[in-house]
């Protein structure tokens, strides 16, 4: 079908089971609240490679956080909370305790909980102290710059969904990409999701295997338009680029109020920006459990 | 609020010990057993229905519609719904609470919340010696919950204290928070002679402080995250009872350095 000009595939994206947690960083200023959400998220594009697909979900005003500076949520996923919990340990450890001013928070409400500062509080080779508050208990470890505040757990869900996407095709490289980093600035908008890869776009979106042994993984070869020709390509002769947005969300709602914003967003600046079709990636359906048709997620 | 109502007959002529008249004790039992639990505390054995006249019905809710200074341990062990004193009470109140209010509209005695778990007591006029401190025989004073005193407190409050909030809209007595083991004691309006004698962990939080122990060291001025967490925290859970916040840098003393020293002494600067 078209819509807007645009051909919408009749296919869908399909996504899987994940679990996710989450922080609540702090600082002096959103500039250095953000910093240390960047950098936590630094390495945490897909999970397979990197341990944890990392990102940040949206900032929070003074009014939001636990102790009344602006702050930035950042979101984790992965295989499994045993998984996550080195990764959070890590990633809080050496990029939010090392940032100044920082604090960090639990930001995923659940009754099942990972380690948050319970790591990082060593750190204060005996000095940190701790305080609990209702149910909540809080590590102040003595660092140069005063202290560096971080709550001992944050919560874990399992029933979190990676792997929500959106492939676009068109015919200008360039306005390609401004149509996909203006799809999304509109998933920022949706609460509970990340878009783990650089802005938010993948370009080297990928299959499951290769020919080289070890590979689990290799070029999605039916995209790629300068294969077209000599593989069985999935694209139209004036295809000339295809970009990838992969969406990660702690429901499977929120996945798809995600995908919905993208599609409305892609449908009405991608016409002007050389977007032809939009399709989506998946398996035949036989990996994930959630499916995203998206001709129900269409405006 | 429906509930028990217990009016004394006139004023005791000896201490009475009300432990038992709680929420959940008191929910399965008709007036007739009611009226025959002993509160007295000599040999006369007197019965709840010698001293209260009883009234309403059993519900989430108890109250005591006159208080006395004889009135011991009411809201102990209380782990669910409210208990109201509209008077004063005596020794122990909301001893080893775990749950639930006790709002007493007067003053209290001495041992106000002593092994306190969890819950909110509260207090309209002034609390006696050894708020939330550790009773003789206990391994610990206070281990959870919030106290809040809108007038003044006694001396040695939070003796031995492990977990929880005093919050004293007035000033606190001597010593406040010996022997401490953690938790937080937040006054209004200062603090009288040597805080923190022997504390090991914890923090007190006040204006001023009358004298200071030797055994305190000042670390200078600080503008500490976890004052601005503690604030938001406990404006969020107690309204319009939390305590002024404190805005800007405190003071830092740490102590007490004749044991550990993780203790502070934090002086709103």
């Amino acid at each position: 079908m078209k819509v807007n000009g645009i051909t919408i595939d009749d296919t869908f994206a399909e996504a899987f089971g994940m679990s996710s947690t989450g922080v609540i960083i702090t600082a002096d200023s959103p500039r250095w609240a953000r910093q240390a959400a960047v950098t936590m998220s630094g390495f945490g594009t897909s999970v397979i490679g990197c341990g944890a697909e990392v990102g940040i979900d949206r900032e929070l005003k003074p009014e939001e956080t636990p102790d009344g500076r602006p702050g930035v949520r950042v979101l984790l996923f992965g295989f499994s909370p045993d998984a996550l919990a080195p990764q959070l340990k890590n990633r809080v450890g050496q990029c939010v305790l090392t940032s100044p001013g920082s604090a960090c928070y639990a930001g995923v409400d659940a009754k099942r909980r990972i380690g948050l500062g319970q790591g990082p509080r060593y750190f204060g080779d005996g000095f940190q102290t701790a305080k609990i508050l209702g149910k909540n208990r809080y590590w102040r470890i003595p660092v140069m710059d005063g202290e560096f505040v971080v709550e001992e757990t944050s919560g874990v869900v399992t029933d979190a969904v990676g792997g929500g996407n959106v492939l676009i095709l068109g015919n200008d490289r360039t306005g390609l990409l401004s149509a996909a980093e203006a799809a999304v600035a509109a998933i920022a908008e949706v609460p509970d999701v990340i878009t783990p890869f650089p802005g938010g776009i993948v370009r080297s979106g990928s299959k499951v295997g290769s020919k080289y042994k070890g590979m689990v993984a290799s070029t999605n070869d039916a995209f790629c338009p300068t294969l077209r020709g000599r593989v069985k390509s999935e694209l139209g002769p004036d295809t000339v680029a295809v970009l990838e947005i992969v969406i990660d969300g702690l429901s499977s709602k929120s996945v798809a109020d995600a995908m919905k914003a993208a599609l409305k967003s892609l449908i009405e600046v991608g016409p002007s920006k050389g977007v032809t079709r939009i399709s989506a990636g998946n398996y035949g359906g036989k990996l994930g459990q959630h499916h995203y048709h998206l001709r129900e997620l269409l405006p | 609020m429906s509930g028990l109502t217990f009016r004394l007959k006139a004023a005791p002529d000896e201490r009475l010990d009300v432990s038992e008249l709680t929420p959940r004790r008191l929910a399965s039992l008709s007036q007739g057993d009611i009226e025959r639990i002993v509160v007295g505390s000599t040999k006369r054995q007197l019965k709840v229905g010698d001293v209260f006249a009883l009234g309403g019905r059993a519900a989430d809710s108890v109250r005591f519609e006159s208080g006395s200074s004889r009135l011991d341990f009411i809201g102990s062990r209380l782990d669910e719904g409210t208990v109201i004193v509209d008077g004063d009470v005596g020794d122990y109140a909301g001893r080893e609470m775990s749950g639930g209010r006790l709002d007493i509209r007067g003053d209290s005695g001495a041992f106000l919340a002593s092994g306190l778990k969890g819950g909110l007591v509260t207090v309209k006029g002034s609390a006696g010696n050894q708020v939330g401190a550790q009773r003789a025989g206990d391994k610990f004073g206070m281990m959870g919950g919030i106290v809040v005193i809108e007038g003044h407190a006694g001396d040695r409050v939070g003796d031995r204290m492990r977990r929880g909030t005093i919050i004293v809209r007035g000033r606190c007595g001597s010593i406040a928070g010996t022997r401490m083991l953690g938790g937080t004691i937040w006054t209004d309006q200062g603090f009288g002679a040597n805080p923190g004698l022997l504390m090991r962990r914890g923090t007190l939080i006040g204006p001023n402080v009358e004298k200071l122990l030797a055994t305190f060291v000042d670390t200078g001025k600080h503008d500490l995250v976890i004052l601005r967490v503690l604030s938001r925290y406990l404006a969020a859970t107690l309204g319009p009872l939390a305590p002024r916040p404190i805005t800007g840098p405190v003071r830092k003393y740490a102590g007490d350095l004749a044991t550990i020293g993780k203790g502070e002494l934090l002086i709103a600067a």
